[in-house]
């Protein structure tokens, strides 16, 4: 097992390579000149080039990549010029309330998602079946954006039930209840589009599933089919299922950027569209490498936790 | 047209047809129409409430009609999605066909780079796009497209790959054509449906992803607006003129269901696998649906099946596999079913305890009594407490019947506790000593090995020991060696037929092979185009074969050291089962044919005090010594 981790550690590294010349690519089509961008057009052409200087502009692309790349590694991703702060600890502390949000909203996905899409297999044509399409319809279908709003109107306006936005109190204690009072409402509107994506994919997997010979077999066994449906078709489903919860990761990660706007959620997502109106280019930079980087570790733990589940997979 | 016709029946996806056409033809239209000028603020009159003055929609936080920026921006928002959608398909598409046509290192390349953008989380790779190169809705338009170019490529090039060395290409690359033409005239028009499904899924999430950029202020700029900018500017008016926000909400969400409606319907109509029926699950016990009245039990026999008729339905065609089987079983008695593939014998067996697929199974006539209970129709909970209990089965290919992510140990305690509410520990023991009593070497050790670790002869000892799991009375044993080389089957046959003798188990068993049912079973019965032809004691029917079917079929076996006899192949094919002749259904094929056989109902009659043959002509002893 600790042979078959490095393994997958290991070819991670051209992965993050590439996400780092891509991302380092996208950055130098950036047309007009960086350090211009910084000092605002009155800045004197001293100034300019000095700048240009100190952020290593005046060398070639790939001597600069290089640069680049070596700070990084050393965990330096440069200074945010809006925020005038270090990009890596700007970086670091929105990721962790993005974590916070994304991390919940994944949990609460994959459990509803898996549910669901199993019961709507198991009654395949039924009442709870056609009720769970309908619903996965139209979850993938709202913009999350609008979901969120809407729910603020309704819960935390109208209904006073939860805070209308923010992660903490602005007076008060910021204790584990504050917390959930303030998350439920991001992370549940976070989760209904993957939740449907999950349950789709669950129910076509479960339903492939339960057309094979073992299912018979445990029938045949008498076995309950309480037991059919949530010990051996949902067990031989999760090998197809895992890999999409993957992939819905991704997404959720993503998503999380619409609903940090919307709940005034103070991650990272927030922190990149701030920093793109801004043109703060190394807080951007800094920001997509480090999740994309945290992304393709997170999938990594996904194709583990995948070896554990499946005895076929050599290790 | 076929497809037209599956989506219009379809009534989700024509409604999302329906309302995708009124607003496309909406959008179309909007310049046309007499609406207020969407971008004329006038704040003197803003935050009307619908209906309020001539605003029918009301208008927003500048003055400006809503109902007119809603028409022109869901016009914005669907050109952009569709652009971008286009964009992504027609770059993607190009590049996953390039990729696949090539291979090889062209493949490997271009394939490496699409996974390394499939490993952004998408809408960063957006972001980081419009932060190159400045917000704005061409700017937006063109990351959307560009984030959705790796997915279409991957599909493309699976789908290209696959056709690249189909004969017609071959035949296309010997006639001399160059690459370009062969990709646009054999390639593309292959790939072409594919690209439309890959569109018609994605499209409505373009729309939602670039109404999203706008929304967080990347996308289209004040004062033009799509959907999502109209969304982003009301927000900070949500709480106090909440109609503002849901206006604009709304019409995303109307026109991503309708796509969304839209795209499933065509993914389905395009799917040959839902079409045929094969994407339902089975359910936990065979639908009985029986008309005529239920046939009374005759004997006090362990097992009776009586008039037993099951068919499958699928596309509105009906398969009579199963067309009136009737068979005794005596308590620790062997009965051997025989026949062709596809003569009803695995769904006869199925059937007894309600284990066939259904849909598209339907038990339509008949009765089943075990033990003077009668099977079809009883609740669930009757035949689960049966099965596995006091009947059970062992299926054909051990590789498939076995859980495969369980070890077989997990298996067999499943099958002890599931009838025997004991500890994991007393099953577990009891399991070991199962693995041993069918002969599997190391028990103790083999006991926590997967199904995939065995090899097939054990795997299916594991089977039987399964069966045997609770002392059952009757076993099934549905072509449990047909899957083995021929000593391992020697071996399991000598287990079966030992176990028999000692427990005096009734079996069932079901093969196409008259050496074992010779070597096992005490009575046999023929089965052909689902039903019984031939019963009676092994012994008899193979010396003197009543049935001109039986006859051949036996003729058909070769024998070890009688020379290079002509192996005496049954000429034509058994009828096809939803379209059954009237008559004997193996008359078309039978050398002894005559007009009489081909109408009315040929019964199952009895030749003596221990065989019946359904036939008219029957072979007699006399004439086959003749022949």
């Amino acid at each position: 097992m600790a042979g078959y981790i490095i393994k997958r550690l290991v070819s991670a590294i051209p992965v993050l390579l590439g996400i780092s010349i891509i991302v380092f690519l996208i950055m130098a089509m950036i047309p007009g000149d960086p350090a211009t961008a910084i000092l605002g057009s009155y800045a004197t052409p001293e100034n300019v080039e000095k700048l240009n200087r100190d952020l290593g502009l005046d060398k070639p692309l790939v001597h600069r990549y290089f640069i680049w790349l070596g700070n990084m590694l050393q965990g330096d991703f440069g200074r945010s010029f809006s925020l005038n702060r270090a990009v890596i600890h700007e970086v670091m502390e929105r990721f962790n309330a993005t974590l916070i949000l994304a991390g919940t909203s994944f949990v609460i996905c994959s459990v509803l998602g898996v549910a669901a899409g199993t019961v709507s297999a198991a009654r395949q044509y039924g009442l709870a079946d056609k009720a769970i399409t309908f619903s996965v319809l139209l979850g993938i279908s709202i913009p999350s954006f609008f979901l969120g709003m809407m729910m603020i109107l309704v819960f935390a306006v109208n209904l006073r039930w939860l805070p209308v936005s923010g992660m903490w109190p602005i007076y008060g204690a910021r204790d584990l209840s504050s917390l959930i009072s303030h998350l439920t409402l991001p992370a549940l509107v976070l989760s209904v589009v993957a939740t449907g994506v999950i349950a789709r994919l669950s129910r076509s997997a479960m339903l492939e599933v339960l057309r094979q010979d073992f299912i018979r077999t445990a029938r045949a066994k008498g076995v309950h089919e309480r037991s059919v449906i949530w010990r051996h078709a949902l067990r031989a489903a999760m090998v197809s299922i895992i890999p999409v919860l993957g992939i819905q990761a991704g997404f959720v990660l993503s998503g999380a950027v619409y609903i940090e706007i919307v709940f005034q959620w103070p991650g990272v997502g927030r922190m990149l569209v701030d920093a793109i109106l801004k043109r703060d280019i190394l807080l951007v930079q800094g920001g997509v490498v480090f999740v994309a980087a945290c992304y393709v570790m997170f999938n990594i733990a996904v194709d583990v936790a995948q070896s554990l589940l499946d005895p076929r997979i050599k290790t | 047209m076929n497809f037209l016709h599956l989506l219009a029946r379809n009534r989700l996806a024509l409604a999302g047809l329906i309302v995708m056409l009124l607003i496309v033809l909406l959008a179309l239209i909007t310049p046309l129409l007499p609406l207020a000028d969407p971008d004329v603020t006038n704040t003197a009159e803003r935050f009307k409430r619908p209906f309020e003055d001539n605003a029918m929609l009301g208008t927003d936080h500048l003055g400006r009609d809503l109902l007119s920026r809603l028409l022109w921006g869901g016009r914005l928002s669907l050109a952009v999605g569709f652009a971008s959608a286009l964009i992504a398909a027609v770059i993607g598409a190009t590049i996953g066909i390039v990729a696949g046509f090539y291979g090889g290192r062209t493949d490997n390349v271009i394939m490496r780079g699409v996974d390394m953008l499939m490993a952004f989380p998408y809408i960063l790779l957006a972001l980081a796009i419009v932060a190159a190169l400045g917000p704005g809705l061409i700017n937006a338009l063109i990351a959307v497209a560009a984030v959705n170019i790796p997915f279409f490529a991957r599909n493309i090039r699976g789908v290209t790959v696959s056709i690249a060395h189909r004969e017609f290409v071959d035949a296309a690359r010997l006639s001399g054509m160059s690459d370009a033409r062969i990709i646009l005239t054999e390639v593309l028009p292959n790939v072409i449906p594919v690209i439309v499904i890959a569109m018609s899924t994605t499209v409505g999430w373009m729309i939602l992803e670039t109404a999203g950029l706008s929304f967080l202020g990347l996308g289209s700029q004040p004062p033009q607006a799509d959907l999502g900018s109209m969304l982003g500017e009301a927000r900070s008016a949500l709480i106090t003129n909440p109609h503002t926000s849901i206006v604009p909400g709304a019409m995303i969400l109307v026109i991503v269901m309708a796509i969304n409606l839209l795209g499933d319907g065509v993914r389905d109509a395009l799917d040959p696998r839902l079409r045929s029926g094969a994407l339902s699950r089975p359910m936990p016990n065979t639908l009985v649906r029986r008309k005529d009245p239920v046939p009374e039990t005759k004997t006090d026999a362990l097992l009776e099946l009586n008039g037993l008729k099951t068919q499958f339905h699928s596309n509105g065609r009906i398969h009579k596999a199963v067309g009136g089987v009737g068979l005794c079983v005596e308590a620790g008695e062997c009965v051997g079913i025989i026949g062709e593939s596809g003569s009803g014998k695995s769904v006869t067996a199925l059937s007894v305890m309600g284990l066939v697929a259904s849909p598209p199974g339907v038990i339509t006539a008949g009765a089943v009594h075990f033990a003077g209970q009668e099977l079809l129709g009883a609740p669930y909970e009757t035949l689960r407490r049966l099965r596995g209990d006091r009947v059970a089965y062992i299926f054909q290919d051990p590789q498939a019947t076995l859980h495969p992510l369980y070890t077989v140990g997990r298996q067999l305690v499943e099958a002890i506790r599931a009838h025997h509410p004991t500890s994991r520990a007393n099953a577990h023991e009891r399991a070991v000593e199962l693995l041993r009593s069918v002969r599997i070497p190391n028990a103790e050790m083999r006991i926590d090995s997967y199904p995939h670790e065995m090899s097939g002869g054990m795997r299916q000892r594991v089977g039987i020991a399964m069966a045997l799991a609770n002392d059952p009375d009757l076993i099934i044993a549905d072509e449990p060696t047909t899957a083995l080389d021929v000593t391992v089957q020697a071996q399991i046959l000598s287990l079966l037929s030992d176990l028999q003798r000692e427990r005096g188990l009734a079996i069932i068993f079901i093969t196409h092979d008259f050496g074992v049912v010779a070597q096992l079973c005490n009575r046999v019965a023929v089965m052909y185009a689902g039903r019984i032809v031939e019963e009676g004691p092994t012994d008899a029917i193979l010396n003197s074969p009543a049935h001109p079917y039986t006859a051949r079929l036996m003729a058909c076996v070769p024998e070890l050291g009688r020379g290079r006899r002509e192996l005496a192949a049954i000429p034509g094919l058994p009828p096809v089962l939803d379209m059954l002749p009237q008559g004997c259904a193996f008359a078309d094929r039978c050398h002894r044919v005559q007009d009489a056989c081909r109408t009315g109902n040929i019964s199952l009659s009895a030749i003596d005090d221990e065989r019946a043959v359904r036939c008219i002509f029957p072979e007699t002893p006399a004439m086959d010594k003749a022949q």
